[in-house]
């Protein structure tokens, strides 16, 4: 029997994420829209014999074409041509929702309309007639609660009615235009490919969509003048007014409440002075304890600092990576076993337990920090917190060409820039999204913050310049990324991104459920994507690290990576680190940078990385240099392929890779030769 | 008649012309500013301008706020 295809839409903040989850019950497949960043989600449901495959459109206020998610949205419309097409509206928020419903329905007419958060309608006092609200559209009307999962077998038999041609309208919705209407008239009786001909008149007229010929363009023109007014603010208008009539005729309000809580919340949040410091502080205390949760960082220094050095330790292996890791050092070591007692040659034995097994523990670590972030960016997102942050930070990031989103990205990054760069998918501006991208690696990760911890610790004996080495690579972290971001933007000659227009939806509580569904179904999306990449790249470092010309071997200095260390010394010399051994470090880390402390402590056979980067004979200034190169000089592994996954071109992540590697060499060179010029040593 | 960017919280206005380029002008039309509608100002004080119109809250940047004529009601 045929599928049957449904696509969900809906504007942003009506809850058609949280229908989509109830219907396929968590059954998600995700994917990107064809060419572009944007998510795809796509899932399969069996309901009453029949096979429906359901499609999440992006949330969108209107199908104008003019941005990237309306265009997607109108192109899945009217090239997929869909069974049926649910458009999700707020009960609560009538007059908003039903604007983006009017426009749908006057392109396509196999519509069901989903009446959503009816529960919280019916609290507060909001009653709505459904038989008047089905007759005024022409379509059925079904009373849901997605959130509750109240009505959505009646939705689904809806659903099935329409599929069927036994409900529905015949021909899309005719919204009256008045004055326009002879305008109109004339322009559908042009050509206009796959539009529906009015529809596509009316986007002429509204010039969201071009004039096909000098006929269409002298008919605008006739209308423009005729009318005195510009035919969009007319169309826009009698929309409205058409929603408005049947809000007027099919709801009654009976209670009114008075300043409700949001309210003063509001009045807190988007203070000018309080609203960002109680955002910061809010949002910034949700990632710290998940951080914190994950590995430690940033409870573990705060512990270490104050001389707590053994609860630190206890918080670092109780954290959930710690735990991943050390389970991963079980598996290695009894495969390692295993292989060698059915008499294995040792390369392979070594190659499958510590290369591939290795490399399966670090690509698993990421899982958790994933699954927390997108549960707490989820959480920030549905309760409404998210925008209001994004407008109260937005004239701050304004003058580095970027949003008040980019606040997310960026705090993220903090603790893994993985995550980080999956967060840029809140952005809009799909410019900022790869600006964003691209400059994410510049702010330092706790990874890095581990390795620079100990290069400040072997470096310098005050502690109190320990502590302004790190936070002045923090501070420069967070700048260049500032700066990366504008030059970013000039460099490939975009625009600023254009001015903010965010709505700032209600606060409400947000599903737990549905924010499980889609951790759930991103983690493993990232898995499928960004894991093979990794899984492949690390063994492949593995291999370059372990083998030589003369085949396996057990000193890295017989290795291929030392040639090719061996070929980097002259222009780290540059920088003062003219060592094959920092090469090598440096090439280790570039699979994870923690790895850097690893190979210091196995090149001078000391288990403690402080006392072996001092045997490396490191001196203050190198020990700066050391600092500015290994906290700026490549992405991670992880992070590359992540951004490839993310951006989806080889040339961002080529841009991203270049522009770290020139800023760290130039920044330490500079550092190591001004010292030098100063006397320092 | 004034900038909607120039209004000061809680006051009201009705929108009476939008001068922005078509992209903006359709998006806050749709939103609801479309003339002739009441618009309440809910902040406004360096960064973006927090607005209610048809019980939707929405904030749009200054620069676009300065481009919303407006008729000052209260």
């Amino acid at each position: 029997m045929r599928e049957i295809l449904v696509a969900l839409a809906g504007s942003p903040n009506v809850g058609k994420s949280t229908l989509f989850n109830r219907i396929t019950g968590g059954n998600v497949h995700v994917a990107n829209w064809a060419g572009v960043t944007l998510q795809r989600y796509e899932g399969s449901v069996s309901y009453s014999g029949r096979r429906l495959r359901i499609v999440d459109l992006p949330g969108t206020y209107s199908l104008s074409a003019r941005d990237l998610g309306e265009k997607v949205a109108l192109d899945f419309i009217i090239n997929e041509r869909p069974d049926v097409l649910v458009i999700v509206v707020d009960a609560t928020e009538l007059k908003k929702s039903l604007y983006l419903a009017v426009e749908a329905m006057e392109l396509y007419e196999k519509v069901v309309i989903a009446l959503n958060m009816i529960d919280a309608a019916d609290r507060r006092g909001i009653h709505i007639n459904f038989d008047g609200l089905e007759r005024g559209l022409g379509v059925p009307v079904v009373p849901i609660s997605a959130l509750k999962g109240i009505g959505i077998g009646k939705l689904m038999r809806a659903i099935l009615e329409v599929a069927e041609g036994r409900a529905g309208r015949k021909e899309p919705l005719r919204v009256d235009y008045d004055g326009l209407e002879r305008y109109i008239a004339k322009l559908s009786g042009l050509d206009h490919g796959n539009y529906p001909a009015r529809w596509a008149a009316l986007k002429v007229l509204e010039r969201s969509l071009p004039p096909k010929d000098q006929e269409a363009e002298s008919i605008c023109e006739e209308a423009r003048r005729d009318l005195a007014i510009d035919p969009l603010s007319l169309i826009i208008a009698s929309r409205h007014e058409f929603v408005d009539k049947i809000v007027r005729e099919n709801v009654k309000r009976v209670k009114v409440s008075g300043p409700s809580l949001e309210e003063r919340l509001d009045k807190l949040i988007l203070h000018p002075l309080f609203g960002p410091i109680v955002s910061i502080f809010l949002i910034s205390s949700a990632f710290f304890i998940i951080f914190t949760v994950n590995t430690g960082f940033p409870f573990n220094i705060l512990l270490r600092a104050l001389g707590m050095e053994e609860a630190s330790e206890v918080i670092e292996s109780y954290s959930l990576v710690g735990l991943l890791g050390s389970l991963f050092e079980m598996l290695a070591g009894a495969s390692a076993d295993f292989l060698s007692s059915i008499g294995l040659d040792p390369l392979w034995v070594r190659f499958i337990s510590e290369g591939v097994i290795g490399s399966l523990g670090a690509l698993l670590s990421f899982v958790p920090i994933l699954i927390l972030t997108y549960i707490v960016l989820g959480a920030l997102e549905d309760s409404g917190l998210f925008p209001r942050a994004a407008t109260v930070l937005d004239s701050i990031f304004r003058k580095f060409g970027l949003s008040g989103r980019a606040f997310f990205p960026a705090l993220i990054g903090i603790g893994c820039n993985v995550p980080g760069i999956i967060a840029t998918r809140g952005m809009e501006d799909e410019r900022e999204r790869i600006v964003v991208g691209i400059s994410e690696p510049f702010i330092p990760c706790q990874a890095r913050l581990v390795v620079l911890l100990a290069i400040s610790l072997a470096a310098f004996p005050s502690p109190l310049i320990q502590a302004s080495l790190m936070l002045s690579i923090y501070m420069l972290g967070v700048l260049i990324f500032l700066l990366s971001s504008k030059l970013l933007r000039t460099i490939m000659g975009w625009r600023e991104p254009t001015e903010l227009l965010m709505e700032l939806p209600p606060y409400h509580r947000p599903s737990l459920r549905v924010i499980w569904w889609y951790s759930k179904a991103n983690v493993i999306h990232f898995l499928k994507k960004a894991g093979l990449i990794i899984l492949f790249m690390s063994s492949l470092t593995w291999l370059i690290l372990n083998i030589g010309p003369s085949g396996y071997v057990e000193d890295p200095s017989h290795s291929f990576a030392f040639m090719l260390g061996n070929a980097l010394t002259p222009i780290l010399s540059l920088a003062g680190l003219g060592d094959w051994r920092y090469a090598l470090a440096l090439e280790v880390g570039f699979i994870a940078k923690e790895g850097i402390l690893s190979t210091f402590s196995q090149l001078a056979g000391s288990p403690d990385p402080v006392s072996a980067i001092r045997y490396m004979g490191i001196t203050p200034l190198k020990g700066i240099s050391l600092a500015l190169i290994m906290s700026f000089y490549v992405p991670c592994l992880a992070t590359i392929s992540t951004m490839l996954s993310e951006l989806r071109k080889l040339k961002y992540v080529a841009l991203a890779v270049i522009l770290e590697l020139s800023v760290s060499f130039i920044l330490a060179s500079i550092s190591y030769n001004l010292g030098l010029a100063l006397g320092l040593s | 008649m004034l900038p909607l960017s120039e209004l000061k919280r809680g006051s009201k206005g009705r929108v009476v012309s939008i001068a922005a380029g078509h992209g903006a002008t359709r998006r806050l039309m749709e939103m609801g500013l479309i003339p002739g509608e009441t618009v309440e100002v809910l902040s406004n004080y360096f960064g973006p301008v927090v607005v209610r119109v048809r019980g939707v809250t929405f904030a749009l940047g200054r620069g676009l706020a300065s481009r919303v004529l407006v008729e000052v009601i209260e």
